[in-house]
């Protein structure tokens, strides 16, 4: 009998380590360096997803029916705002007509390649968020909008507030965003996003490093010496390297520090999109070199 | 009942949590109350319908919600829900636990849970936080949510449980 029991109890010995070894697999499976999903995850995020549509979205109207109704104290207030924010587009508007013409121009005259010209057309797609994961410290966002609509990885993902994350992983139907509250230097899946100050786009240069959740505020690391920011300018990317977008909002520098070394400074940022109730989200396309040159 | 009628209200709940639930969380704190119903699902199971189904609820599920929401690594909900689950059930299943018991399990599992995952996450340099600063952020603030869930849910999950004992004994071996 006592053998008996011995037996069992080394069964479930050796059962947990069994299951420790394929745990510790798995994770290095997932953490290796990985272009697609294999295809039970795609199976499985696409039946997930088509089923999670049904549930998400009007969750979603009537909530934003219960805040439209707080909000309606402040729409007097709002089409001043409004008011104000139109008059001066449509005068802008006429010179950025002019402005885009003479570059249209000048460009025609330098000869530029027709990847040169292109580089900067990007277009925006427009997509639902269907889920938001249950794990403090993985918020990845499901969108409605996958491979077969044209989402890579890696594609800039914003809302009408600003920069809100990465794409960073797609199946045919749907795709998973990183918030770029996951950024972070250490980790394994970091991507660097480079950034600039509206206004001052040449002048301007920093990293996008880490999150810091305690603070709640993205921290912005290799800016140079002499470099001009000022608290409360607008943080938007810069575009360089081609890989992400320009010109999107990340939000507002707070505070600016000396780095590490010395050499640089860094600037923390507050985040300018929030996280919560999310609904439609943009993902920005940008063109492909391939699709240029054709 | 069967374990298809379980099985099936169970994906009704994991499909809530990532989509209902985010909504009743009041805005801002969505990184702070996080759901983990299915967890909770899995415990009731542990308590009240055996060990072993407890460890195949928590490893499917828990397999289910890393492939679905994958981020940074797989498996790490997977293992921890069949752990916690099939230990859970190993300590209690021969007890009758009574509501008080019950939540005062779930709520330490719940702590042991968010903890394991926590340090797996650390361990990969996924999070930089401290550990005390998680405690405070999110691993508190969500067991209420948690308890709050097991409190409702406590009469209907039992009954589901227990009638799915009764129903094939056999499978309970020894």
């Amino acid at each position: 009998m006592i053998e008996l029991f011995k037996l069992m109890r080394n069964k479930r010995m050796f059962m947990l380590m069994i299951g420790f070894i394929l745990f510790i697999a798995v994770i290095g499976f997932s953490l290796s360096d990985r272009k697609e999903l294999t295809w039970p995850e795609k199976f499985l995020k696409d039946t997930a997803g088509f089923v999670q549509q049904w549930f998400y979205k009007p969750a979603g109207y009537i909530a934003g029916f219960f805040e439209d109704i707080g909000d309606l104290r402040l729409l007097y207030e709002e089409n001043k705002q409004l008011r104000l924010t139109a008059a001066a587009y449509s005068r802008e508007k006429i010179e950025y007509n002019f402005i885009k013409k003479e570059n249209e121009r000048l460009k025609e005259a330098l000869s530029f390649t027709e990847r040169q010209k292109q580089m900067y057309n990007y277009n925006y797609l427009i997509a639902q968020v269907i889920s938001v994961s249950n794990d403090a410290n993985n918020r990845s966002l499901t969108i409605n909008l996958g491979s077969e609509n044209g989402v890579r990885p890696n594609m800039a993902v914003t809302t009408i507030k600003g920069l809100i994350g990465l794409v960073s992983s797609v199946t045919p139907f749907t795709s998973t965003v990183t918030p770029i509250t996951e950024l972070d230097e250490s980790s394994p899946t970091f991507n660097s996003i480079a950034v600039t100050i509206l206004g001052r786009e040449d002048e301007s240069f920093g990293i996008l490093s880490s999150y810091n959740k305690e603070t709640s505020r993205i921290l912005m690391t290799k800016i140079d010496e002499d470099d001009k920011m000022a608290v409360q300018d607008t943080v938007i990317t810069s575009g360089l390297g081609n890989v992400y977008p320009r010109g999107l909002v990340v939000g507002t520098v707070e505070s600016k520090q000396v780095g590490d070394f010395g050499l640089t400074l860094t600037a923390s940022v507050e985040l300018a999109a929030s996280f919560d109730h999310l609904t439609e989200v943009f993902v920005v396309q940008v063109p492909e070199l391939e699709e240029a040159e054709q | 009942m069967s374990m298809n009628r379980i099985i099936g209200l169970m994906l009704l709940l994991f499909i809530l949590e990532g989509t209902i639930m985010p909504w009743l969380i009041p805005a801002g704190f969505g990184s702070r109350i996080v759901p983990h119903f299915i967890f909770v699902a899995v415990l009731f199971a542990a308590l009240y319908s055996g060990r072993h189904r407890a460890l195949l609820l928590g490893v499917s599920f828990g397999m289910l919600q890393d492939v679905i929401y994958f981020g940074h690594l797989m498996g790490a909900h997977a293992f921890i829900m069949g752990l916690i689950g099939y230990f859970t059930g190993l300590l209690l299943e021969r007890k009758r636990a009574t509501l008080m018991m019950a939540v005062s399990v779930i709520g330490m599992a719940c702590i042991l849970y968010d903890t394991a995952i926590f340090f797996i996450y650390k361990v990969f340099r996924i999070t930089s936080e401290s550990y005390a600063f998680a405690l405070v952020d999110y691993i508190l603030p969500s067991l209420f949510l948690q308890l709050a869930f097991a409190l409702v849910c406590y009469v209907p999950a039992r009954r589901l449980f227990e009638a799915q004992v009764k129903a094939n004994p056999e499978n309970e071996e020894q």
